[in-house]
């Protein structure tokens, strides 16, 4: 049902509002959808992604004990590692995008699409930066954790697993979890290549009847309705209380 | 005389350019209780950590179960998981309880069965005085209780030798007393254990030999007796001396 049948004049800024929402909603609505999807599937996947790097890059090189050819691998996968993460971070998601979506584009794959080229350059944005959070979680385990696993007889791999990766991950998730709301910001780049998020659906939605101020109001409002209970959440899981067990129970 | 079970043979050890281990030639035997002491500096837990290979010497051997840690090739997981070793810092696993840091390795290292290794990790810290805490996370322990559980988790692993880190150094003194009482039960049960340890009471009542390091040198071995009451080497007493003043 359209109440509104003509655009409100230009002073009506809270008309002009309704106007748009009514007429655009589904705009606003898919561009939501959108800017979630790429920064869940972004947060997610750099998430595993990272683990991945975090485990190459945790190598200890035995100079005693590795072959040649382990020692060359581990210094190759480091290596990588670190240039990655510099890379990554070191340009901006805008320049990432434009890179991956027209230089794979010729290459003709029936899959590739702007949102498909969004998915991947968040993931692997995503990835370096968690990639360095879990570095400092990591860090930020004493030692003395990982000698106790090896003094059971656990071997340097197991003790990553077994007892460092879980505390390190765990102290790490409110990090993890403002990346995801860094995402829900930063993924509105992603509109240079086409992707349908809520920054291009807003553009869409006021190119024809020039109205950007109060179409971006919207999105603004939107952006931080999202950002506002991601936060207030991250901050739940922060402060839980570790369970205290009554030992007289 | 009893097997040796663990024989080093002339290891060094430097950090940089300070030589920490200085050529140290030692013999435990098996159900021998070995107390190290000496000041800090002296290379007494340097020594210890080079038992399992925590820190690496540069040379010379280390045989255990007719094995040289030393060698490359040499499976050093499988070797460790013979030797318990009790930290100062406790270093219990801070993301689990009680129970879990007992059983994690035996089940995934010994391939023991899960309720066997609680039934087993029960009895251990029943031994240990913290079978009540079984559920509580790490993190609510006090130090004392910590060390306690540390012991029954190193003990999981049926080892044939316990090695202990200054044990009680990290400790406020009104919780010394509980981790000592379960290390004596131990040596009485006739384990063989290598004690780096500033008690020298302790040391005195518990041991069959004392060690006394000095830099980086066994500076002089032998039996409780012969090392507190008639200590050949003049920086022996000094060190005694020392010791004795500070305490009054």
């Amino acid at each position: 049902m359209q109440i509104w049948t003509t655009i409100p004049p230009k002073d009506e800024f809270f008309n002009t509002i309704l106007y748009l929402l009514d007429t655009y909603g589904s705009f606003f609505l898919r561009g939501v959808w959108i800017t979630l999807l790429l920064s869940v599937i972004g947060t997610l996947g750099g998430f595993i992604l990272s683990l991945f790097l975090t485990i190459m890059r945790e190598q200890d090189i035995d100079h005693k004990r590795d072959s040649w050819i382990q020692i060359a691998t581990k210094k190759l996968s480091k290596g990588f590692v670190r240039v990655y993460v510099t890379v990554f971070r070191g340009t901006p998601m805008i320049v990432q995008a434009m890179i991956f979506y027209y230089g794979i584009a010729p290459l003709k794959l029936s899959f590739w699409n702007p949102l498909v080229a969004g998915l991947t350059v968040v993931t692997l944005n995503t990835t370096a930066y968690i990639a360095e959070v879990i570095r400092s979680g990591i860090n930020g385990i004493d030692k003395g954790q990982m000698e106790a696993a090896r003094s059971l007889g656990f071997s340097k791999q197991q003790g990553m697993f077994k007892v460092v990766f879980p505390q390190a991950i765990k102290n790490s998730l409110p990090a993890i979890g403002n990346e995801f709301i860094v995402n829900l910001k930063d993924t509105a780049v992603l509109s240079v290549i086409g992707v349908f998020d809520l920054f291009k659906a807003t553009q869409s939605a006021t190119s024809s009847n020039y109205r950007p101020v109060e179409g971006f109001f919207i999105a603004a409002i939107i952006y931080l309705m999202l950002t506002f209970v991601t936060s207030k959440i991250v901050d739940h899981l922060e402060h839980q209380k570790p369970k205290v067990v009554n030992i007289n129970a | 005389m009893p097997e040796v079970i663990l024989q080093i043979r002339n290891i060094h050890k430097r950090f940089d350019d300070q030589l920490v281990l200085n050529g140290i030639n030692l013999d435990i035997h098996e159900k021998e209780v070995v107390s190290i002491i000496g000041s800090s500096g002296s290379g007494k837990t340097t020594l210890l950590r080079c038992l399992n290979l925590l820190n690496e010497p540069e040379d010379g051997q280390i045989l255990f179960l007719g094995e040289d840690l030393m060698d490359p090739k040499v499976d050093l997981d499988h070797l460790r998981m013979r030797m318990g070793m009790v930290f100062q810092s406790f270093n219990l696993f801070n993301h689990q309880n009680v129970m879990e840091n007992c059983i994690m390795a035996p089940i995934s290292l010994l391939k023991m069965k899960k309720e066997d290794a609680i039934d087993k990790a029960r009895l251990l810290l029943d031994k240990v005085g913290m079978l009540k805490f079984e559920h509580v996370p790490v993190t609510q322990l006090s130090g004392g209780q910590k060390q306690r559980v540390a012991i029954a988790r190193a003990l999981m692993m049926n080892p044939k030798i316990m090695l202990f880190d200054e044990p009680t150094s990290a400790l406020d003194p009104e919780m010394v007393g509980e981790v000592l009482e379960v290390m004596k039960d131990l040596a009485k049960e006739g384990m063989t254990m290598v004690i780096v340890t500033h008690e020298m009471d302790f040391a005195k009542e518990v041991s069959h030999r004392i060690i006394f390091m000095d830099q980086g040198l066994i500076a002089e071995s032998g039996t409780p007796d012969d090392i507190f009451k008639n200590p050949k080497e003049e920086r022996t007493k000094a060190f005694l001396r020392r010791y004795a003043h500070e305490r009054v």
